[in-house]
This record gives C-alpha cells, structure tokens and sequence, in this order.
C-alpha cells in the first residue's frame, strides 16, 4: 500500500506541538459535492488516510471522485520498544496531517447523496476521530 | 426574483457584542448589520428559521420590516458562519434599489445526464456549483437552471451556459463548469506517483549539517 508522504522537507524532524480551538481553514466543502468533517483532535497517519481512500473507492467503484483534503506532512518519532530514555530524538514512526474540530478529511463528487453517505460511513470507520457527513455551505 | 421577495420582521439592537449576540441566537435570532446608500449602518437582527429557510430556497434580496413600520430593502452582502464552519452566525445586509445592478453568486442546478458520461467510467464533476452574475436586483435569479442531455463533449463552460433574460455572467467565460472525467485512467496515474512505502523525503537542510560536521 502507498504511503502519502511529502516530497521535501525542511527539517527532517519536528517537536510535538499543541492543537488548540477549531479549524478555521479547510473546515467547508470545496471541491465535492459532500465531505466528511471530523468533530474532534487528532493526529491522522497518512496510512489511515489511504485506508480511507480506499475502502470509499472500492465502495464506490469508480462511480465518483474522492478527495483527500488533508495531508500528512508532520513527522511524528517513536522510540523502539525495551530503549533507554536518551541518546536524543527518535527516528520517524509516521507523517501525521494534524486535524482539529471542523476539518474536513475527505469530500466526494458525482455520486448521489445516500451512497457518498454510505461511503463517508466506511472512511470514518477508519479514521481515529468521529466523524460526520457535511453539505456544501450556503453561497451569496 | 422569480417570487415574491421574503419578508423578514426586524428589531434593532440596542446592546451590541458577543454576550447579546450569543443571547439573540440563543433566542432563535440572528444578528445582522445593515449598511448602505449612504445612511448611517445600522446592528438589527431578524428571526433566524425563516431567515434560512429563504437563503436555502436562493434568495438574495429581504424586505425588512421594522417594528417602527418602516421597511427595507436589502441584499445578502456576506455570511459569517460558526463552528464547524456552517451554521450561520452573522449576516451583512446591503441596502439596495430593485433597478441598482449588482454582482451575486447564484446557484447552479443541472437536469439530466451528458452523452459523454454514459460511457463506463465517466463520472460528472460539479468544478462551479455557484456562478456570479452580474444584473438588476429585480432581476436576480434564485438558481440558474441548466440541461445536461444536449451537452456536447466533456466539458461545458460558463460561456455555454443559458442566462436567463437581463443576466449576464461575470465570471470567466472560459471557467469550467461540468467536467466528465474518466476514472479508471486518472486511478492507475495516482497509484503510480505516489511514493513507495518506507520512502523518506529529501532534507533539504541536510547539506548543511554535513557541511558543519567538516569545518569541525
């Protein structure tokens, strides 16, 4: 399985950081007609998001297109198991994309309602964070 | 304005702030400023379910009544939404004469399906569910209403779409607005540039470091 991961980065490691209030970007649909919006913090691994993607294009099978609007770009570090504290920062475990209340993980376009819902159910049976299934927005 | 313009019963705010506005929602109202045609801008607020249900329906012109007996009327200038970004917290309202012309978003609706999308694989993407046009206020459409059986070919642009009488659109006439995309070609191109498991990104600080490590 592929792995989403970036292509560049700065600094090859990165400290934990804070997640705080709600998301105040990417937090409406954009690009689909639907999305998946998560109600929670978390840290998503780019492995849980591919599992997503594919669990909603198997069910979909190919009648509709599923954005991922999210990317794991952060890397999060892991010490292995029975190590000594110390010896400094661990290698990378995992690229984590950080989400807060309101992000919207995944949208889909060009199926009907009641199957993008189906297909939202089986995303966030594999996300960390409960989920719930988003229209678009009014527009003036 | 195909159908009579809503109207709304409005009061104005004496107490402004988030702790009254937080109330007036709490109260089943929304506030809203209304501004405009060089009177002074005035805090109001109006009932909020039927607010909604006319912008949902594509309303964008309200007539305000208020408690004085005097009316408005206005046009919806801009949403502020909450948490979770799609409940409506606070709205800006724009005085305005029914012959002014003004530019608004108006949503788009399609009926049928594209010959090139009954091909296997084809799915329809909606890149525009809003398109902004210019006209009158009296004018202004609550949807813009298109049929996708005539389409020709793979995409149809804002260019090609019908506008009802006296509306014309602003947006870029080369914009797309329905796309058939195939699948099954744009599947197999994701899969094959997306990195391998286990692959690391480039550093781009990395050279540096060695660098450091040899001056020492």
């Amino acid at each position: 399985m592929s792995n989403l991961i970036p292509k560049r980065v700065k600094y090859r490691k990165q400290q934990r950081g804070k997640m705080k209030g709600n998301a105040t970007r990417g937090n409406y649909v954009a690009f689909g007609d639907y999305g998946l919006q998560s109600l929670e913090v978390c840290w998503v691994s780019g492995r849980q998001l591919e599992a997503g993607r594919i669990a909603a294009q198997h069910f979909l099978r190919r009648q509709g297109k599923v954005f991922i609007r999210v990317f794991p770009d952060k890397p999060i570090s892991k010490k292995p198991l029975e190590t000594r504290m110390g010896t400094g920062k661990a290698d990378v475990d995992f690229w984590a994309a950080r989400i807060k209340p309101g992000t919207v993980l995944f949208e889909i376009a060009g199926v009907p309602e009641d199957l993008a819902k189906q297909a939202f159910a089986r995303i966030a049976n594999k996300m960390p964070v409960r989920c719930r299934f988003v229209g678009r927005r009014l527009a003036v | 304005m195909s159908k009579e313009t809503p109207v709304l019963v409005a009061k104005k705010r004496e107490k402004l702030g988030t702790r009254y506005s937080r109330r007036l929602r709490a109260a089943g109202q929304l506030p809203c400023n209304l501004y405009g045609h060089g009177s002074a801008p005035v805090a109001i607020s109006v009932e909020e379910h039927a607010t909604l249900y006319a912008l949902k329906h594509g309303a964008h012109v309200l007539a305000l009544k208020f408690d004085d007996g005097s009316t408005d009327t206005v046009l919806v200038k801009d949403l502020q939404f909450g948490f979770l970004g799609d409940n409506v917290i606070h709205m800006d309202l724009a005085r305005v004469n029914l012959d002014e012309v003004v530019t608004v978003k108006v949503h788009l609706s399609f009926i049928g399906t594209p010959e090139a999308a009954k091909k296997p694989g084809a799915i329809v993407t909606h890149d525009m569910p809003e398109i902004e046009v210019t006209c009158k206020v009296r004018d202004i459409p609550e949807e813009i209403k298109t049929d996708l059986s005539h389409m020709e070919g793979e995409m149809l642009t804002v260019g090609q779409l019908k506008m009802p009488a006296g509306v014309t659109a602003a947006s870029d006439a080369n914009a797309a607005v329905i796309r058939v995309q195939f699948m099954k070609e744009e599947a197999a191109a994701g899969e094959a540039a997306a990195p391998a498991a286990g692959a690391a990104p480039e550093v781009l600080t990395a050279k540096k470091e060695e660098g450091a490590d040899a001056k020492k």
